[in-house]
């Protein structure tokens, strides 16, 4: 199974930082997911500390196996004291969890998750335990097994408290109007990516807000176990020539999406494979060359320029991008595994000191794709050098 | 009579060095030529690996003339002369 996970986060109205964190971490040869989203006490700055440290703490904590109770008591400890409440506090809802679909999760103070199978919510068990130092905090703790299509959503209380006080929400959206919405999204979309559902519930608990401004900081993290939707990308041709049929064959025996970037590759690919390079007689790609279509490839594109644009694009979260490196992005986000096929052969030509600019070496474009896809964007990403 | 087929190189050499500049223009004069000359883009001619043989990119070709250096000038010198001697 694949956990595709994703939060996401409204500020509360007029402060300008988050008072919500949320991290997350694939770890053990990706084969395990931990994420912690935490509410600070307040808003603003001082939260945002309080659930910064808790969530970034409880991650590390629970990566080297720290017992819960023991995590939970040197954080309560290392946490800053307000001067003014003269209390530190952060709530927490932490999840581990594995490929196979065991699940430990453990909240504090943070509304209870929803466990979805389909669109209907399990209860699972769970044991709970007293901080002997401040009693009036309760740990619980949860263990089960998920299943392949289960998802869980995690909220802060600024999504169940959304509305509080108005006609149509006098007692708030609740963990009922938060469970209905999921539901209701699930129903429309039995595949919905955690990406999507996350930012739905968060624009329908803002939605629910007094001129829509939100009151509290709002989070939705979302973690849904799936099949893994895969994809390989072939750019560059292979260093031994000997080897392009080999490599062709192994590309288009591929299970998953297919993708081309290099205009060499795409030419052997043909080649080899028989299929025509079709060049649409379509305006230009913003300032990049104009994908092409090839049958049987998803995406045909220029290769560097357009790798490094993609590169660009994902750093700076730029998603919306119609050009062939946006084109690119959106084939990389709606994949969950991603393979790249490196071909090793250099392009004299690009290193021409004559150059206008600077073409950059195939190989650390590509690294640079990889970490961001996995760091930023949560993918598993391998490089298969030719 | 056949046309002149003028197919502009896209592969990244090419591009950085301006046959992305020279497709748009021709795109835009192509309406003079509309009946003679079918201008197209093509992913890679991979000329610029043998740039030994043929000097410089961007690469155009008209019909079998490899053009390289190309410019706009270059690539209608070529068209013209072709129309001519037909």
């Amino acid at each position: 199974m694949f956990i595709d996970i994703d939060c996401a986060q409204i500020k509360k109205y007029g402060q300008n930082a988050f008072g919500d964190y949320f991290v997350s971490k694939r770890t053990d040869n990706q084969e395990r997911v931990i994420a912690v989203l935490s509410d600070g006490l307040g808003s603003g700055i001082k939260a945002n500390i309080l659930s910064c440290m808790t969530s970034t703490m409880r991650v590390r904590f629970i990566e080297e196996d720290i017992p819960i109770q023991k995590a939970a008591q040197r954080i309560m400890d290392a946490l800053p004291v307000c001067q003014l409440g003269e209390i530190s506090y952060a709530t927490f809802s932490a999840v581990d969890c594995r490929n196979d679909g065991s699940v430990w999760v453990v909240e504090e103070g943070n509304p209870t998750f929803l466990w979805m199978r389909g669109n209907q919510e399990i209860e699972p068990e769970y044991q709970e335990y007293t901080s002997p130092k401040f009693p009036d905090r309760h740990l619980k703790i949860y263990q089960f097994k998920a299943e392949v299509g289960d998802r869980l959503v995690f909220c802060s209380d600024g999504v169940t408290q959304a509305g509080i006080g108005t006609s149509g929400y006098p007692i708030g959206f609740k963990r009922e109007g938060f469970l209905q919405y999921v539901k209701e999204c699930i129903a429309k979309k039995s595949d919905i990516s955690s990406t999507e559902l996350s930012s739905k519930v968060i624009q329908k608990a803002l939605s629910v807000e007094p001129e829509e401004h939100a009151g509290d900081d709002i989070s939705c993290a979302v973690l849904y176990f799936r099949n893994p939707r895969k994809a390989m990308v072939f750019t560059g041709p292979p260093y031994n020539k000997m080897k392009d049929r080999e490599y062709c064959l192994s590309f288009s025996f591929f299970n998953g999406k297919k993708a081309i970037c290099g205009g060499t590759t795409a030419n052997l690919v043909s080649r080899e494979l028989k299929r025509d390079i079709i060049n649409l007689p379509q305006p230009q790609s913003g300032d990049l060359p104009p994908v092409a279509v090839m049958d049987g490839i998803d995406l045909v594109t220029e290769g560097i320029l357009t790798l490094t644009r993609a590169a660009e694009y994902l750093e700076r979260e730029e998603l919306k991008h119609k050009d062939a490196a946006g084109q690119l992005v959106d084939f990389f986000l709606s994949t969950d595994i991603i393979e790249f096929m490196v071909g090793a052969m250099l392009n004299q030509a690009h290193y021409d000191p004559t150059l206008p600019i600077e073409i950059e070496v195939r190989r650390t474009i590509i690294k640079k794709i990889k970490k961001l896809l996995e760091e930023k964007y949560f993918k598993q990403v391998t490089i298969h050098y030719m | 009579m056949e046309k002149i087929k003028v197919k502009v190189c896209q592969g990244t050499t090419c591009y950085v060095m301006g046959g992305d500049v020279v497709k748009s223009i021709l795109d835009t004069l192509a309406e003079k030529y509309t009946d003679k000359v079918e201008i197209v883009s093509v992913r890679c001619f991979e000329t610029c690996h043998k740039q030994d043989s043929f000097s410089k990119a961007p690469y155009v070709y008209v019909d079998d003339e490899v053009i390289s250096s190309a410019s706009v000038e270059k690539v209608i010198n070529a068209i013209e002369s072709k129309l001519s001697d037909e």
